[in-house]
């Protein structure tokens, strides 16, 4: 990949936020939390100007601010709260927001799945663990944070790779030659790597994320990836029941 | 019958002339709310009455009968106990918690309620062309999955209310609760699926239309008999409704997750209980049993003034007789054990949703009879009562008590069952 201007537009808001979060993360001392949330927001206003999308609906705009604020929001304390089933609810609501998201760019499937699965079960079964391994107050290692500073530095720079590769793919991917000039990544693949199997993509818009687009689009463009994946979960499965100790050994 | 018609579409059509343009779009989903909230509120009352009589006349005693005539002011002494009853939220809870965790239980289970039809919701419906839609949310595609994942956030609620009552009780309750509902999620997203592959859809509306389009042969109940049960049985645990009502145990256990909970707030738990009720039966009754369809008097052809009344009425005489059903229920089958209830999820549901998908697969995928699937249905639920029988050799194990292993004798407290 080339070195572009617009890649260098990413870089201050991207230290901005490491900066904000290294300097939240829980530590033994308690800090100023008003000074890194204000790091923070300066990170996020830098950034605006690369990646909003343009102004559309006034209604599908609010609400799209409004998921898209809850879902930082809620991502950054979850990561920052010194409480560890405060994170574990943070991390709730920032599925759920995230799943708003989704609902607004017309996969309701998808919003509901995710709900089902993330913050319906998975989620839950953090808060046991949590909640059954809390008997005697927030330990030591919820406390500090530990290595606060690699830990964020190596988060960003995965951050960074994402936002350089989105950049560079909607640069090139039949958009506008001004709209990439300025960064903009913000459409949708025209072409999806597809298989022998594809079928043309159904025309009305309206049907777009539905069931049964959804349904097919799975089982000819992805038709690999959706079987790699179920035989993986299948191995997982039979590995956990195999790893689980039996009732008569006496451990569960 | 027209002239009531006339009647309501007048007073409806004055109200909304004299509205601001701006708020016209918004007047019908605000009255179709209005009208939900306060039909549900009103039914809870009077179905705690009916619970405590029909409760009374199973066990042959009188039931509430002090207050109003034969006992029908009963809910409203109820109302104003909770109401007027001193709130105590005892020292050390986490009061945002505390506070949070009923109005999640109560936010949840109405809505929900947003995609179930209550009536007969006009084919083609779009917003603002003026007509009653008998239905919050008209419209959804997904509206089967839409209440699976609402429910599914329903044990937040039961989470939330557990831990943050600082109280030892209260989240061993919770605990189980939670078990209980995330485990009984899965046969009842299982069932459905069956019957989404059968009808084509998982919009709720539809699935009512495609019932009553085909008569009383169509309704799936004759197709999916087994997936009815297991719904029915998967809905109950998960609205905590005896006989897998074990996380409180009220009659010889502590209570619960809600343990600390008084007034109003323990009420709102129990607001949102009745508003599963209701919503369970208003399912099982469209989803398996034709919704409004009833022949000769209610059929999608039939079209005489006044037809929507007698819709909502077979509707709701549908699922009244499954909300008796439920209460019923209470004191007709004894309470589950812990292990009983997890294996019964575990070990029967879940398979027996599976099979019966499969055989759904089947039928489609080689183009048999429909009806096959009634034959198939019942051969699957007699061969799963037979395996489960304990004189079966093979799966007698299952039942038995765990062996105590030598050796292990001598700390007994470290086997955690």
């Amino acid at each position: 990949m080339n070195w572009s201007p617009e890649n260098g537009m990413l870089l201050l808001p991207l230290a901005l936020g490491w900066l904000a979060v290294w300097w939240l993360l829980p530590r033994e001392k308690p800090r100023g939390r008003i000074l890194g949330g204000l790091i923070g927001v300066a990170a996020l206003l830098v950034l605006q100007a690369t990646v909003l999308p343009p102004a559309g609906d006034l209604v599908h705009d609010v609400m799209f601010y409004a998921f898209a604020a809850a879902a930082i929001l809620c991502g950054g304390l979850m990561i920052t709260d010194k409480n560890p089933v405060y994170a574990a609810l943070w991390f709730a609501l920032t599925t759920l927001a995230v799943c708003g998201l989704f609902l607004l760019n017309s996969a309701p499937f998808l919003a509901a799945a995710t709900i089902i699965v993330y913050a319906g079960a998975i989620v839950v079964t953090f808060l046991f663990v949590i909640m059954l391994a809390q008997q005697g107050g927030i330990g030591g290692y919820d406390r500090e944070a530990f290595q606060p500073g690699m830990a964020s530095l190596l988060s960003f720079a995965l951050l960074a790779t994402l936002l350089f590769s989105l950049q560079e793919w909607g640069g090139i991917d039949g958009k506008a030659a001004d709209e990439a000039r300025h960064g903009q990544f913000v459409s949708v693949p025209t072409t999806v790597q597809a298989n022998l199997l594809s079928q043309a993509p159904e025309s009305n818009p309206r049907e777009i994320g539905s069931l049964r687009v959804l349904g097919r689009s799975l089982f000819t463009d992805y038709l690999y990836a959706v079987e790699l994946a179920g035989t993986v979960l299948l191995v997982a499965t039979i590995g956990a029941i195999a790893i689980a100790p039996r009732r008569s050994q006496g451990h569960l | 019958m027209q002239f009531i018609n006339d009647f309501l579409s007048g007073q409806w059509n004055w109200i909304v002339g004299m509205l601001p343009e701006a708020a016209k779009p918004y007047a019908m989903p605000g009255l179709v709310i209005f009208i939900v909230l306060n039909v549900t509120l009103g039914a809870c009352s009077y179905l705690i009455l009916l619970e405590r009589k029909l409760s009374a006349w199973m066990q042959d005693r009188l039931g509430p009968n002090r207050v109003g005539p034969m006992g029908l002011l009963q809910p409203v002494a109820d109302m104003l106990k909770l109401l007027l009853k001193e709130d105590v939220i005892p020292g050390h809870v986490n009061k945002f918690l505390f506070v949070l965790a009923p109005g999640i239980s109560v936010f949840t289970t109405f809505l929900a309620f947003a995609v179930v039809p209550f009536g007969p919701v006009p084919k083609g419906l779009t917003a603002g062309d003026g007509q009653f839609p008998f239905i919050i949310a008209p419209g959804i595609d997904l509206g089967v999955v839409f209440i699976f994942a609402i429910g599914s956030l329903a044990v937040y609620g039961i989470i939330l209310g557990g831990w943050a009552s600082n109280n030892k009780y209260s989240a061993l309750g919770c605990l189980r609760a939670s078990a209980q509902v995330v485990s009984y999620e899965i046969p009842l997203g299982m069932s459905v699926v069956g019957l989404a592959l059968l009808c084509g859809t998982m919009s709720i509306e539809k699935i009512l239309l495609f019932q009553a389009e085909r008569g009383i042969y169509g309704w799936n109940i004759w197709y999916q008999p087994l997936a009815c049960v297991i719904f029915f049985i998967a809905a109950m645990a998960e609205a905590q409704r005896l006989p897998f009502d074990l996380a409180e145990c009220e009659q010889e256990l502590i209570g619960g997750w809600h343990t600390e909970y008084s007034a109003m707030k323990w009420g709102l738990f129990f607001l949102a209980e009745y508003t599963h009720v209701i919503t369970i039966s208003f399912l099982t009754s469209i989803l398996f049993f034709g919704g409004w369809h009833l022949p000769f008097i209610a059929e999608t052809t039939s079209n005489y003034s006044g037809v929507w009344m007698v819709k909502v009425g077979v509707l709701l005489a549908k699922v009244s007789v499954f909300i008796v059903v439920i209460q019923m229920l209470r004191w007709t089958i004894p309470r589950f054990r812990f292990d009983q209830l997890m294996s019964l999820a575990w070990l029967c549901l879940i398979p027996l949703a599976m099979v019966n998908i499969v055989m759904v697969m089947v039928v489609k995928q080689f183009e048999l009879n429909e009806w096959w699937l009634l034959p198939g249905s019942a051969a699957i639920f007699l061969a799963a009562g037979l395996m489960g029988t304990q004189s079966t050799k093979p799966f007698a194990r299952r039942v038995a008590a765990p062996i105590e292993t030598p050796g292990h004798g001598g700390h007994g407290h470290a086997h955690a069952h």
